[in-house]
C-alpha cells in the first residue's frame, strides 16, 4: 500500500508497478580508470531513459467501512413442558367446584423492594422418618410413585390421630410399612417382636386409606382371645366380630354386610367354607393367616380350603415358617399365589422368594436394648428309682423291637421314646424326679426374690402331677383341658396376684401367641421335638415388654434318650437357618426321618423312608394335648 | 375457632416443588401437593427440558432460575388441579416463579444443603428474610416480603413440629424413580 501522493489522506491500492532502477550517474564507479582506457562508445539504446522514469502508479478508491451481516434473528423459544400427573383420590374434596377462566391466565405480580434482615436458623435434628417402599411386584410407575409419595409412617399415624398404646420401636414402624404396601406377604419375625400389633396396625391404615374394606383373620382357636385383647389395645375403633355360635349364627355373621374385620379359628372356617356353595362363599379385600404354619402340608384339608379363599391380598404370620423342612414354605407360598399350583421350587429358589416376600426379624438385630435371654441346659443325673425303671424300659423295649423284625415301624419306636422320656420326668413307681428336685431347689430362690416361671412340659398329666408338688409356690395351670373362658383370667391372675410364682403350661396350648413378659424364668421340663416350638414358648416371655433378663432352663438327664434328642434338635436349628438366615444350604433337608428315629436306638430303619413327621401337632385346643 | 376459619383449616393444600437434573443437563421438575398432614393429594412431573447451546450462552447464569421457575414451576402450577396454598421448594432457583403467580414460595435452604444436587447457578437468587415454618426454617423472595402474613398464618394451622423437609425429598424420590422408569422404558418407533 502507498499513499496516494495527490490525494494523501487516501489509502491507495497498487495495483501495477515498475521496479525503479537507479540512474547511472548515481553509481559510484571509480571514473579514472575509464580515463586510462580508450574511449568507448555508447549506443544509446533507449534503456537508461527508461531507467530514469519512475513507475507508473494507479490508484483505486476502498471504501473504509465493515459490511454488517445478520444471521436469522434468535428468540427464546422454548418446546413446551410437559406434565406426568397422578391425582390421589383424597384430592377430590380439595378440588374447586368451577375454575374461572381468569386462573388460567398469567399473573404478573409486580414485586415490592422491601429488604429484611435474616433471623438465625435452627434446625432440629429429626430422626429417620420410616419411608413406604413400593412393593417388588408393583410395575406400573403409578403403583410405585402411590407408595413413594406417601409421607412416612410416623406422620401417617400422627396424621390419623390413632391412639396407640405407646410408640412403636423402629423395626415395627418398618413391618408395618411393609405390610402395608405388600398384597402378599408373610411377616415371620421371631417370636415377642410385635407380629400382632404390626399386622393390626397395617390392617388399620389400609381400613383407613379405604384400600381394603373386609378382612378376614384366621388364627388357632385358643388365639382368638389374645386377638381380641390385642385389638382392644391397638385398634379399639376397629370393630371386631368372631364367627362362633351355631352353624345359623356363624351363616349370619359370614354373610354380614358393613363388618371390616371378621375372626375366626381354622377348624371353623374350613367347616363353614366346605359346607357353604362356592357361589355364595364370602370375598375378603384381605385375608391374614396367624400362626400359618398350620397350612404347611399343602395336601390337608385346611391348606386347599385356606387357599381357595376369595381374597385380594394374602398375609402370613409365623415366627416359625419353617418347622421341619424348607418345602414347607411351599404351600405358604402357594397360598400367598406367589408361586404356581403344585410348585416344586428348589432351595435357591425359595430363597429368592423368601427375599421378596418374607420379612424376618430377630430380637438380636431389631432389639438390641432387649435384656438378653440365658439359656442353660440343666444336665441331671437319674435318681436310683428313675435310672432303675429308665434302664429297664429301654432294655425291654430295645428287646421288642429287635423281637418284632421287619415289622416294627417308626410308631413303635415313638412310643418307646415317649415311655422313656416319661421316666425321666419322673417314676412312676416311687414318684422320684431329679428334675423336680432341681426345679424346688430354683423355685424357692425365684419366689424369694418375687420372680415369676413358667414350666413348659409336653403332658398335661406331668402338669398336674407337678401343680400337686409345687404348692408352695401357688402353681396355676394353663393346658388344653382348662376351658377357653377361664383361660383369660388365669392369666389375669398370673400377672397380678404377686402369690403366684409358677404357671404350668403345655407346649400346645401355651406356646402361641400369649404375653407373659412379666415372667422372667422359663422351664423347660421336658423336650419338645421341635426347637421352633421351643422357642416359641420361651419367648412367651422374653418378648417386648420384657424389663428384666429371661433365665431358660432346660432339663435334660444324662444317658438318656433326652441327650439323643437334643442332638437333633440343634442339627434342625441349622435348617431354618438355611432358608432364612444365612446357613448352609446343602445341609438343610435335615429331619428328624425314620433313619433318625431308629437311629436313637442303634437300629436301623426296616423301611428306610424320608421324612416322616411322628410330633403330634402343636397348636390345637384340648385335644392337641398328649395324654 | 370460627366455622370460617375451621374452613380454612381443612382447605389447607401444601405444595412441594423441586427440580433435579438428570443426565447431562436435563431438568425435570416436580410438584407434590398434600394436606396440612401431608397426606398427598397431586403430583405432577414434567418431562425433561434441555436448553440448547445457544441457551446456555446467552442465558448465562440465568438459565437454571428460568428453566425451573419459569417454564418448569410455571408448567406444573398450571397443570396442578389441586392448587396449593403454599409452595415449599428445595430449589432456590424456582423462587423465581413468585414473579409470575400469586402463590407465596417459600426456599428450604436446608433441604438444598443437604440435597443430592447442589445449585449450580450462581447464588444471585432473590433470597429474602427467614421465616419458620414447621420445624424448618424457609427464606422467602426478597421482594415479596408481605408473604410473610400468609405463611405465618397457613404455619399456625400446622404442627410446630411438622417436618415440612421430608415432602420434598418424597418429590425428588418420585423424579428419579419416574425418570428410570421413562428411560428404562422401550421406546416405541
Amino acid at each position: 500500500m502507498l499513499p496516494d501522493r495527490d490525494n494523501p489522506g487516501n489509502v491507495t491500492r497498487a495495483v501495477s508497478y515498475d521496479v525503479p532502477c537507479p540512474r547511472t550517474s548515481d553509481f559510484p564507479f571509480d571514473t579514472s580508470l575509464v580515463e586510462l582506457s580508450p574511449a568507448v562508445d555508447i549506443y544509446s539504446s533507449g534503456a537508461n531513459v527508461a531507467l530514469n522514469r519512475w513507475p507508473s502508479v494507479e490508484c483505486q478508491r476502498v471504501d473504509a467501512g465493515l459490511a454488517v451481516w445478520t444471521v436469522p434473528s434468535w428468540k427464546p423459544g422454548w418446546p413446551k413442558v410437559h406434565t406426568v400427573g397422578l391425582a390421589f383420590p383424597e384430592a377430590i374434596e380439595f378440588l374447586p367446584p368451577e375454575k374461572p377462566k381468569d386462573d388460567e391466565k398469567l399473573e404478573t405480580i409486580r414485586p415490592k423492594k422491601k429488604k429484611t434482615d435474616s433471623e438465625s436458623e435452627d434446625e432440629n435434628a429429626v430422626r429417620r422418618p420410616t419411608r413406604l417402599k413400593p412393593p417388588s411386584d408393583a410395575l406400573s410407575l403409578e403403583d410405585r410413585l402411590f407408595y413413594i409419595l406417601q409421607p412416612p409412617l410416623e406422620t401417617m399415624l400422627a396424621g390419623q390421630e390413632l391412639i396407640m398404646p405407646f410408640e412403636p420401636f423402629p423395626h415395627q414402624y418398618e413391618g408395618i410399612g411393609w405390610l402395608f404396601s405388600q398384597e402378599n406377604a408373610l411377616l415371620a419375625d421371631e417370636m415377642g417382636l410385635g407380629k400382632t400389633m404390626q399386622m393390626i396396625t397395617a390392617v388399620r391404615l389400609l381400613l383407613r386409606g379405604g384400600q381394603v374394606r373386609r378382612i378376614l383373620l384366621v388364627c388357632p382357636k385358643p388365639l382368638i382371645p389374645n386377638w381380641q385383647r390385642e385389638f382392644r389395645a391397638w385398634a379399639e375403633e376397629l370393630p371386631v366380630v368372631t364367627v362362633e355360635g351355631d352353624t345359623a349364627r356363624r351363616n349370619l355373621i359370614w354373610k354380614m354386610p358393613g363388618v371390616p374385620i371378621l375372626m375366626t379359628n381354622y377348624e371353623v372356617m374350613v367347616r363353614d367354607m366346605e359346607a357353604m356353595p362356592e357361589e355364595e362363599r364370602p370375598k375378603f379385600d384381605l385375608v391374614v393367616l396367624d400362626e400359618a404354619q398350620r397350612i404347611k402340608n399343602r395336601d390337608s384339608k385346611t391348606a386347599v380350603v385356606t387357599r381357595d379363599l376369595k381374597r385380594k391380598r394374602s398375609w402370613c404370620l409365623t415366627g416359625t415358617p419353617i418347622e421341619n423342612r424348607p418345602e414347607e414354605l411351599v404351600s405358604l407360598f402357594e397360598f400367598m399365589e406367589v408361586v404356581n399350583a403344585r410348585a416344586t421350587p428348589d432351595l435357591r429358589q425359595l430363597s429368592k422368594l423368601a427375599d421378596k416376600y418374607i420379612l424376618r426379624r430377630t430380637k438380636d438385630v431389631a432389639m438390641k436394648d432387649m435384656p438378653p435371654r440365658l439359656d442353660r441346659d440343666a444336665y441331671l443325673e437319674l435318681s436310683p428309682a428313675q435310672k432303675y425303671a429308665y434302664t429297664v424300659a429301654e432294655k425291654e423295649g430295645v428287646v421288642q423291637l429287635n423281637d418284632m423284625g421287619d415289622q416294627v415301624t417308626v410308631q413303635h419306636v415313638f412310643e418307646l421314646v415317649l415311655r422313656l422320656k416319661q421316666i425321666t420326668n419322673f417314676d412312676p413307681l416311687t414318684n422320684e424326679s431329679s428334675k423336680l428336685d432341681r426345679l424346688v431347689a430354683d423355685m424357692e430362690e425365684i419366689a424369694e426374690s418375687g420372680g415369676k416361671a413358667i414350666l413348659f412340659s409336653q403332658w398335661t398329666k406331668v402338669l398336674d402331677w407337678l401343680a400337686v408338688r409345687l404348692q408352695q409356690f401357688n402353681p396355676l395351670i394353663y393346658h388344653g383341658g382348662v376351658p377357653t373362658k377361664k383361660r383369660e383370667p388365669i392369666l389375669a391372675e398370673f400377672k397380678d396376684d404377686p402369690s403366684k410364682h409358677i404357671i404350668l403350661m403345655s407346649y400346645g396350648t401355651g406356646a402361641v401367641g400369649l404375653n407373659l413378659q412379666f415372667a422372667g424364668y422359663v422351664f423347660l421340663f421336658d423336650r419338645w421335638w421341635n426347637p421352633a416350638v421351643e422357642d416359641q414358648a420361651i419367648n412367651r416371655a422374653h418378648r417386648i415388654g420384657q424389663t428384666s433378663t429371661v433365665i431358660v432352663t432346660r432339663f435334660i438327664c444324662n444317658d438318656t434318650i433326652e441327650e439323643r434328642i437334643d442332638a437333633v434338635l440343634q442339627q434342625k436349628r441349622a435348617i431354618f437357618e438355611s432358608v432364612l438366615g444365612d446357613g448352609d444350604v446343602e445341609d438343610a433337608s435335615r429331619s428328624l426321618n425314620a433313619a433318625e428315629i431308629f437311629g436313637l436306638f442303634d437300629l436301623k430303619a426296616k423301611h428306610g423312608k424320608g421324612t416322616r413327621k411322628i410330633a403330634p401337632k402343636v397348636v390345637k385346643d384340648a385335644s392337641s394335648d398328649a395324654a | 375457632m370460627s366455622s370460617g376459619s375451621k374452613e380454612r383449616k381443612e382447605q389447607i393444600r401444601l405444595g412441594f416443588m423441586t427440580a433435579v437434573e438428570i443426565g447431562d443437563r436435563n431438568y425435570v421438575g416436580g410438584l407434590l401437593v398434600t394436606d396440612r398432614f401431608g397426606r398427598p393429594l397431586e403430583f405432577q412431573c414434567t418431562t425433561p427440558v434441555k436448553p440448547n447451546r445457544t441457551q446456555e450462552l446467552l442465558y448465562g447464569p440465568t438459565l437454571v432460575p428460568f428453566i425451573l421457575g419459569d417454564l418448569l414451576g410455571k408448567a406444573l402450577l398450571d397443570r396442578v388441579s389441586v392448587k396449593p396454598s403454599l409452595i415449599m421448594t428445595s430449589r432456590v432457583e424456582m423462587l423465581q416463579l413468585r414473579t409470575k403467580v400469586a402463590i407465596p414460595i417459600i426456599y428450604d435452604e436446608a433441604s438444598a444443603e443437604s440435597g443430592s444436587k447442589p445449585v449450580q447457578s450462581n447464588s444471585s437468587q432473590s433470597v429474602g428474610q427467614k421465616i419458620r415454618f414447621g420445624r424448618q426454617t424457609f427464606r422467602m423472595h426478597e421482594d415479596f416480603t408481605e408473604d410473610q402474613s400468609a405463611v405465618e398464618r397457613i404455619s399456625q394451622q400446622l404442627s410446630d413440629d411438622a417436618n415440612m423437609h421430608e415432602p420434598l425429598e418424597r418429590v425428588g424420590e418420585a423424579l428419579r424413580e419416574t425418570m428410570s422408569t421413562v428411560t428404562a422404558r422401550p421406546r416405541v418407533a
